[in-house]
């Protein structure tokens, strides 16, 4: 129980980092190197997905289960 | 919270708990894709009328505004991770800072970007407080229409959150039975996804016109 | 007496005092800020905040709220069952009730009030038309009467899909209910002041920008508009609302054995309206607020002056308003499937095509709305793929037709009410569909487009896809809602009158589309030649308005009858007739289970559901 709390609160952390070094990836290569729509879009589905995924726990809409 | 409130009746005809879950699950999730289409009307407004300009904004706001939004993505997840494993200490607190962040984020838009007291601040090289008013035509109409929208989406994730602790506080909610929390979790993060789609196309695509 | 005093503390009156208060403290409350910040005198941003604060102030008096309100608070909310406290059985019909049934026929005698009014406002613009000249109305009021009859027409076929599929789908599935009671109450209420918003923008100065409200030129329409554009925003949330619970019910509540294939017809016609409603419906909202907000506080989207495009608002407008008619005949089109096999005693043909080609239908409809854009300035690179994809909805839609006449071919038909509706149901529906290509052709719509060809096209549609459906399935379920039956005779004199009469209506309004009557006119010049024509329209227009008035006194009187014996006079497979009528609170006793398919008509031995022994055995 406590091993899962542990590896639950750490996912977060490691997500949030995820996040982070996207938003500076993002902010970097729209302000220096002028990036395109595309590549702006596709920095933001990732950070999208990590969210929906790690934090949203879309996947529980599959589980039969209740939890 | 009574979010998942079985129908009680004569004939037993109660929705078992789990039943019950899997539905307030799939509505909320329904719920956030039908609300695709809402910010993505507006995303395809930005992109009719702004084309590859934008305007002039700060991106020291942007970006710190954005920060503080993922920030307390993080300590919304963490609450709702905590309750999940019976740490109540760490999930009411992660619901507190989730508001306090959340407040921020939106004192950060209209306080300082929309600048409704109409103030001036200008600290290491940085003007703290926006110029763009709501009539200075497209780009005006535009983007407070979109930052408009997501703010009233943060206000009311905000009361939610607000509601969800003083639930919480009361002894609500429980590892095996958390509906409420985890909706509100949910709820909160969507916010954020739209964030992350609306602050590059407000603030980083395109050239300043 | 005692009646009266049960409407006036009944929950409708209650929202819509409700509704009074609360547009008077936001309009004082916005006029007050104003004042304080030196701004100058402009009544309209109190009009709308007061108009968005009513219709909170409408639910909140309702009591649609308190459960929720309770919820916040951490209180338990047991769901209630039955009247009022004290009250008898038939205020459950005024109050805010939570049982799908109840909900379904407050949605049902809605939208026939709705119709009723939306067809007086085309009676009295209809006697304007039947001679050139202005003899009855003003401009002005000729424009607020054509443009109020649509939306109002729109909101009674919402409310009427509301009807059909509320009450029906959790008994076709073998649920107790909906997945959310109390969104499905909320769901109903919602749409109540918006009707009040809309009605009101009638006499606050009316509008005359049709049910579309194009903006540059809403923003030159008196204050009528904005009520009108708030109205139509307000309904969306009925729409949304209503939509996700219909699919998470049937996702999550079908009974055992029930496999997608083997549910209902009306159920796959229900689930691809509910994803239409769902999704196109937050588009035209943000379309309606961007309308609201400029006018009102002056952003910019849609004036040029302002670097605005007004072809903005019409994608964002058609993209939800060309899939909405699908919205509005889906549903009947399901009706049309669910009652042939029963009065042809025959099994439903191509079950799995009619099932996807609902599905289907829905999908092409997003991808067709510019075909309402021909004239209005778009490139050829974008309007030529439109008039393909517009061209190919027909198919679909023609995967029906087929089906429709495989499942009458030699069967042994029998020509009650709810049949002859369907029946004409199919021939109206014909008409409208086969007008619409010529429309979908670029070079022809640009003769058409904007004429009463236009109109004449979608009255067909509509009435062929939803009104002559939903009369069927009024008429057809009415024994198992009421447990009598209505009088035969008078349903067929309403079908006799109705038909004839909407044939000379619709090709009358087509005939004179092709003779150069252009639509949203108040008058028109005689030398065109079309005004024997409008008469003729008129004279029809009335015939079909007193038809549904004979349906009307039929449904009311019919109540009062002698209860039926049968709990199934049609012989219906279905699972709704397997059970008593009135059906029970709660539908089902116990769960049944689905042992084969539901449409088998005519064979021997194939049961579809066993139901499991009655409670007490």
């Amino acid at each position: 129980m406590e091993e899962k709390k542990k590896a639950a609160y750490r996912l977060g952390v490691i997500t949030f980092v995820i996040l982070a070094v996207l938003t500076v990836a993002e902010y970097y290569a729209s302000v220096s190197l002028a990036a395109s729509a595309v590549i702006m879009f596709i920095i933001a589905f990732l950070k999208a997905g990590v969210i929906v995924q790690n934090f949203m726990h879309i996947s529980r809409l599959w589980r039969e289960e209740g939890h | 919270m009574s979010a998942v409130t079985t129908h009680h009746d004569a004939h037993g005809h109660e929705v078992p708990y789990e039943v019950q879950l899997r539905s307030n699950r799939l509505g909320l999730w329904l719920f956030c894709f039908s609300e695709v289409f809402l910010f993505l009307a507006l995303l395809v407004a930005r992109f009719y009328l702004w084309g590859n300009t934008r305007p002039e904004l700060s991106q020291v706001l942007g970006l710190l505004t954005t920060s503080i939004l993922l920030v307390s993505s993080f300590f919304m997840n963490r609450a709702e991770t905590a309750i999940a494993h019976g740490d109540r200490k760490t999930f009411l607190n992660g619901l507190l800072i989730t508001a306090l962040l959340g407040t921020l984020f939106f004192v950060g838009v209209v306080v300082m970007e929309w600048n409704v007291f109409g103030l001036e601040l200008e600290l290491f090289g940085v003007e703290w407080f926006g110029h763009l008013r709501p009539t200075d035509g497209v780009f005006g109409g535009v983007f407070f229409a979109m930052t408009g929208m997501h703010a009233l989406h943060v206000l009311s994730g905000i009361v939610f959150i607000l509601i969800v602790w003083a639930n919480g506080r009361k002894g609500h909610f429980s590892p095996e039975r958390h509906w409420g929390v985890e909706a509100c979790a949910i709820y909160w993060h969507y916010v954020d996804v739209v964030w992350v789609f609306f602050y590059p196309a407000l603030y980083l695509i395109g050239h300043v016109a | 007496m005692k009646a009266l005093w049960y409407f006036l503390t009944s929950s409708f009156t209650r929202g819509l005092i409700g509704q009074a208060i609360f547009t008077a403290i936001g309009m004082t409350f916005v006029n007050a800020i104003r004042s304080v910040m030196g701004l100058e005198a402009n009544a309209e941003p109190g009009v709308v905040f007061g108009a968005l604060l009513g219709v909170f102030g409408f639910l909140l008096g309702a009591g649609v709220l308190t459960d929720w309100i309770k919820w916040i608070f951490g209180k338990e909310t047991p769901l209630r069952h039955g009247p009022p406290q004290g009250k008898p059985e038939w205020t459950r019909y005024l109050n805010v009730d939570y049982n799908h049934k109840v909900i379904g026929i407050q949605y049902g005698y809605t939208s026939l009030l709705v119709l009723l009014v939306g067809g007086l406002f085309a009676l009295i613009f209809r006697i304007e038309l039947a001679q050139p000249g202005m003899t009855l109305l003003t401009n002005d009021q000729y424009n607020t009467l054509f443009s109020a009859h649509g939306i109002v027409m729109i909101t009674a076929m919402l409310l009427g899909v509301g009807a059909m599929v509320n009450y029906l789908v959790p008994l076709m599935i073998g649920a107790a209910d909906m997945a959310f009671p109390r969104l499905n109450a909320f769901s109903y209420w919602v749409g109540i002041p918006a009707v009040v918003l809309i009605l009101a923008g009638m006499v606050v100065g009316g509008w005359d920008t049709g049910w579309v409200g194009y903006a540059p030129l809403t923003f030159r329409a008196p204050l009528g508009v904005q009520l009108f554009l708030l109205g139509f925003y307000v309904n969306g949330f009925s729409s949304i609302a209503g939509s996700i619970n219909l699919i998470v019910t049937v996702a999550t509540m079908r009974a055992k054995g029930m496999t997608l294939f083997r549910m209902p017809i009306f159920v796959w016609a229900a689930i691809a309206a509910a994803i239409i409603q769902m999704t196109a419906t937050q588009t035209v909202g943000v379309a309606l607020l961007m309308n609201v907000t400029e006018r009102a506080i002056g952003l910019s989207f849609f004036n040029p002056a302002n670097g605005g495009d007004p072809l903005l608002y019409q994608h964002l407008f058609w993209f939800y308003s060309h899939p909405v008619v699908y919205l509005f005949i889906l549903p009947g089109l399901g009706v049309i499937s669910e009652l042939l096999p029963v009065f042809s005693r025959k099994p439903l043909f191509g079950y799995k095509w009619i099932a996807l080609s609902s599905l289907g239908i829905a999908l092409v409809g997003f991808l067709v709305w510019a075909h309402h854009m021909f004239v209005a300035g778009l490139d050829n690179s974008l309007r030529i793929p439109f008039m393909i994809s517009t061209l190919f909805v027909a198919v679909p839609t023609g995967v029906k037709f087929f089906s429709w006449v495989g499942t009458i071919w030699e069967g042994k038909i029998s020509l009650e009410t709810p049949m002859l509706f369907v029946l004409g149901a199919i021939s109206v529906f014909l008409i409208g569909g086969v007008t619409g290509p010529i429309l979908g052709t670029i070079p022809t719509d640009m003769h058409l487009h904007d004429t009463y060809w236009v109109v004449g096209h979608f009255h067909a549609t509509m009435f062929g896809g939803f009104i002559f459906p939903f009369f069927a399935a009024i008429y057809y379920w009415y024994p198992k809602i009421t447990g009598r039956m209505y009088k035969e005779s008078l349903g067929k004199l309403h079908f006799w009158l109705m038909v004839p009469g909407f044939w000379v209506m619709s090709l009358g309004q087509m005939a004179t589309g092709i003779m150069g009557m252009r639509r949203r006119i108040a008058d028109y010049d005689p030398a065109l030649g079309v005004q024997n024509i409008h008469v003729l329209i008129t004279l029809a227009a009335f015939v079909i308005g007193w038809s549904v008035l004979i349906m009307v006194y039929n449904l009311v009187s019919s109540a009062r009858s002698q209860e039926l014996a049968d709990p199934n006079p049609w012989r219906s497979r279905s699972p709704e007739w397997q059970i008593p009528s009135p059906v029970p609170e709660f539908n089902y006793d116990v769960p049944f289970e689905v042992v084969g398919d539901p449409y088998d008509y005519g064979l021997s031995g194939v049961a579809y559901i066993r139901m499991a022994p009655a409670s007490g055995d």
